[in-house]
């Protein structure tokens, strides 16, 4: 269980999280929902130990991991997904599965990864740049796989791709909640994402402005919380 | 087969050091996206290190082999991995700037303990061993060419088997995932930094009981290291090291071949053989496979704060009008060293507009500075062969031969300007660098050039001069270069206001590119250079065009500096050695991004500053470049080091505020605002819109 308890976080240009607190039962998946700039990014990047918070606690499983950094987070089972393609584009995909797993776990993750998506294998020794950008997001995906996971994070995984690739990992996403891994899922397609979720949150201006289940709340409410008075 | 093997055997043991270099430059480079300059100075601060153990203090090799792999490899590496991190998101001319400016900073703090003549370290590796043939292949020679394999197969296989290999790689492409992934980044950046290091050190001292301890040799010896690490395009260990032989092998060899001719250029040549392999990378190896390591996350520039119109002419006008009573305030012996910042302001103000404006970096500066200088000092002295044409039965006059000399320097302006177009802006600084040194050993000596070590005489306006007997022109010249308005130049004063009106000139330029069209185009490159294409411009022609201009501009300084002396000399250590165009990168950035007030700084900086106390003092010059490398190093770094929270929590609104544009629009209240209704709603009854759109189709 993954516990954000009263987070205020931010950057140098200014305070973007206030008094946050979210909770990712086990295998649970969490939607966390909301417009640009509401702070969605900056909570999972707190989350997994990229930034670390102003104030407020971190906990897993009970045990507070508050200011670890993100490589002993993620020693912990906390497997972030970060925005945009979260590989490294200069290696090779062998090497990037390699990087993915825990330490001296290789083989066992590169059959995961390869059996999970068989293009992977295909392509184990191609640059990662040079594959596609749906190919790329598999990759990334990958790492959710292979490194037996507690909570994974997933920072708009679906974005840029198209659809018929969208629907593909959802498919992929669906199967690791059924795995039993908990997720917490930063989504663009909100009705995917409430089809998915156990739970939802929704952030508005660095602020928790709904928690709740999916049945509480209509797709209509939460766009009207995206576009702010303009659609009511 | 046997005279082959004369060559064959020293070739390869110089192959072997060149190699060790190499990997660890190739290594630090592959792993950290910074390029180090100062990787060579590294080698020399080794071999220093080594040398006070081993000889001042008379402790045994390993020992003094030891310490210095401590204190220069591994501490060395802790401090430069700091360095790097500092710079991760930083642009690359910073990043030039920074490791120009420790190589700059080492190099004077060697020369300014252990003095500019070389010193011997001894043979501290057996020297005897078997003959093959007539030549003796000795343990030593065997041992450095086994250790410099077995450390390249060994980093072979630790980056193509192992996590931490592949880590290392991954690190400069993107730390936060690699933090994300269960590796702690810093630890895998501070362990390339320190075997980078290492190879540097070992390199330096391997080297050091051939060569010398000199920091002069060493640095230009481990310079040749690029070539090899060219060869292996900066990436792969094993090319670097079949490069590093192939070069080791030349180098011994053609000297053999070029003993033969007279031709000084010819005779020049083995020593350029890894520059001139460096150049031929860059030109032909397709741009695809020579990318930029990490640039990916390099934050922009931000521009210097734009002052209102009448708040910029106000500053530049009492500017002029400092520099125009300088020489009526200063002492009168001092004025010729203020003719001098005048030059060298104009010098600074090419590189500035070069770099400020278009973001690419030039390394050579002083080698235009050169070409300019020797052009117009032959053409106004009939120095080239004596077939100049007269005009009236008298040379060419100072200005038109200063304009020449800067035009001269336009061409090679543009072949420097090749690998600018075809490739990133990291080797483009590379290229520039292999490119002042180059020119420096193969072309200075040169007759069209210095000419050996006689000095280019550079008469002033309605000046006498008399050159002596060159290698191509037996008989000596004597004569009076042309006047210019009468003047008597021969006073320092007026030579100054000369200088100083070339100077205007230069900024008016500088300032109408600016403003021009070309100056927003440069603008929009150095930010975004894709965008700026999309846009329809055609960005090669741009970088070409402003090398060019910064080339002559750099031509004419020269010109104007040779003129300060009236003569001027290619030798190594003078006013146009290579190393004065890093110490011209090294100050320039840390003195801001402005173009005109910045240039005028740094020359003060770099001349005038060292005749008034306390600078003055004999230490105080002598740790001269200690200090300009420091200050570059500092003021590359201070972006990354937030001293923001130094200032206090006011201080802090301020800066951002700043930041923001001012205004207190700073993220945080933008937050806290409630979004405003909006103010007009079109709706499909917009009868006028769609009356409009209707009839149009």
């Amino acid at each position: 269980m993954l516990e954000l308890r009263n987070i205020t976080a931010g950057y140098d240009t200014g305070t973007v999280l206030r008094d946050v607190t979210l909770t990712v039962p086990d295998n649970a998946t969490v939607a966390l929902l909301g417009p640009n700039g509401a702070g969605k990014t900056t909570l999972l990047r707190v989350a997994s130990g990229m930034i670390k918070p102003y104030s407020g606690q971190i906990l897993i499983d009970g045990v507070d991991v508050t200011g670890d950094p993100a490589f002993k987070i993620s020693r912990k089972g906390i497997i972030h997904v970060p925005e945009g393609r979260g590989i490294f584009p200069s290696l090779s995909v062998t090497d990037n599965i390699l990087l993915q797993c825990p330490p001296g776990d290789f083989k066992k993750g590169f059959k995961t990864a390869t059996t999970t998506f068989p293009r992977l294998g295909e392509r184990a020794r191609q640059i990662a740049r040079t594959m596609s950008g749906g190919e790329q997001q598999m990759l990334a995906l990958s790492h959710a796989y292979v490194s037996n996971p507690h909570v994974v994070l997933l920072d708009e995984v679906s974005m840029g791709l198209a659809p018929k690739i969208v629907e593909e990992i959802f498919e992929y996403l669906t199967d690791l909640g059924k795995q039993g891994v908990a997720q917490l899922l930063v989504e663009q397609y909100v009705g995917q994402a409430l089809k998915m979720a156990d739970y939802v949150y929704i952030l508005d201006r660095g602020r928790i402005s709904f928690a709740g289940e999916p049945g509480e709340i209509s797709e209509e409410t939460i766009m009207n919380s995206y576009l702010g008075s303009l659609a009511s | 087969m046997n005279q082959f093997l004369n060559y064959m055997v020293p070739g390869v043991a110089d192959g072997s050091v060149y190699a060790l270099a190499a990997i660890g430059l190739v290594l630090t480079y592959k792993t950290s996206g910074v390029f180090n300059f100062a990787h060579g100075a590294l080698a020399a601060t080794g071999a220093y290190v080594f040398y006070e153990g081993y000889v001042e203090q008379g402790w045994k090799w390993p020992f003094a082999f030891l310490v210095s792999l401590l204190v220069v490899g591994v501490l060395g590496g802790l401090i430069l991995e700091r360095l790097a991190t500092l710079l991760a998101s930083a642009p690359t001319v910073t990043t030039v700037v920074a490791t120009v400016g420790l190589l700059v900073l080492l190099q004077s703090l060697m020369t300014a303990i252990y003095g500019a003549s070389d010193k011997k370290s001894g043979d501290f590796l057996p020297t005897n061993g078997p003959r093959v043939g007539d030549v003796t292949i000795s343990y030593g020679e065997m041992m450095i060419t086994g250790f410099c394999l077995g450390a390249a197969l060994a980093l072979f296989a630790f980056f193509g088997r192992t996590r931490m290999g592949r880590a290392m790689t991954a690190v400069v492409d993107d730390p936060n995932l690699l933090a994300l992934q269960k590796s702690n980044p810093a630890v895998v950046r501070r362990l390339s930094w320190v075997l980078g290091s290492c190879f540097a050190t070992i390199s330096g001292m391997l080297l050091a009981p051939k060569l010398g301890v000199s920091v002069g040799v060493l640095v230009l010896i481990v310079i040749a290291a690029y070539g090899a690490a060219a060869v292996g395009l900066f990436e792969n260990l094993p090319l670097t090291v079949a490069g590093a032989f192939f070069i080791g092998i030349l180098v011994n060899y053609l000297p053999s071949q070029t003993q033969k001719t007279q031709s000084l250029f010819l005779q020049s040549m083995p020593r350029n053989v890894p520059f001139i392999v460096l150049l031929l990378v860059f030109l032909f190896v397709p741009a695809r496979m020579l990318t930029e390591r990490g640039v990916r996350n390099a934050r922009r520039f931000k521009p210097p704060k734009a002052f209102s119109l009448p708040v910029t002419a106000a500053g530049l006008a009492a500017l002029l009008g400092l520099m125009i009573a300088v020489p009526h305030v200063v002492a009168e012996t001092d004025v010729t060293v203020y003719s001098a910042f005048v030059a060298y302001a104009i010098i600074f103000m090419s590189l500035g507009m070069l770099v400020w404006m278009s973001g690419q970096i030039s390394l050579c500066h002083l080698g235009f500075a050169a070409i300019g200088a020797t052009v117009s000092g032959k053409l106004m002295t009939l120095g080239f062969f004596g077939w100049l044409p007269l005009v009236g039965d008298k040379t060419v006059s100072w200005p038109v031969a200063v304009i020449i000399g800067g035009l001269v320097a336009i061409p090679f302006g543009a072949i420097v300007a090749i690998p600018a177009i075809r490739l990133a802006g990291i080797y483009v600084a590379i290229a520039t660098f292999g490119f002042g040194i180059l020119l420096q050993q193969a072309f200075y000596l040169a007759p069209v050039m210095f000419d050996g070590a006689s000095l280019v005489q550079h008469p002033r306006p309605g000046e006498e001069f008399s050159v002596g007997a060159t290698s191509k022109r037996f008989e000596p010249v004597e004569g009076t270069s042309a006047g210019l308005f009468g003047i008597d130049f021969s006073n320092e004063k007026n030579y100054y206001y000369l200088a100083l009106s070339v100077l205007v000139v230069m900024a008016a330029i500088v300032l109408l590119v600016q403003r021009s069209r070309l100056g927003a185009l440069l603008r929009a490159m150095a930010d975004s250079g894709v965008a700026l294409e999309a846009h329809g411009a055609n960005t090669n022609v741009m970088r070409i065009i402003v090398f060019c201009l910064s080339a002559f501009m750099a031509g004419v300084g020269g010109g104007v500096l040779a003129g300060v002396t009236q003569s001027a000399s290619g030798n190594p250590g003078g006013t146009f050695d290579y190393t004065v165009s890093l110490i011209f990168v090294a100050v320039l950035g840390f003195c801001g991004r402005r173009p005109i007030l910045s240039p005028i700084l740094a020359a003060f900086a770099f001349q005038v500053i060292k005749i008034y106390p306390p600078f003055d003092d004999p230490t105080m010059i002598k740790y001269r470049g200690v200090m300009f490398g420091a200050l570059a190093i500092f003021v590359a770094v201070a972006p990354a080091l937030n001293l923001n929270t130094l200032l206090g929590t006011r201080g802090k609104e301020r800066a951002l505020d700043a930041e923001g544009g001012g205004g207190g629009s700073s993220v945080r209240d933008r937050l806290d605002v409630t979004p405003v209704r909006p103010v007009t709603i079109r709706t499909v009854e917009e009868p006028v819109l769609l009356g409009s759109k209707g009839s149009g189709a």
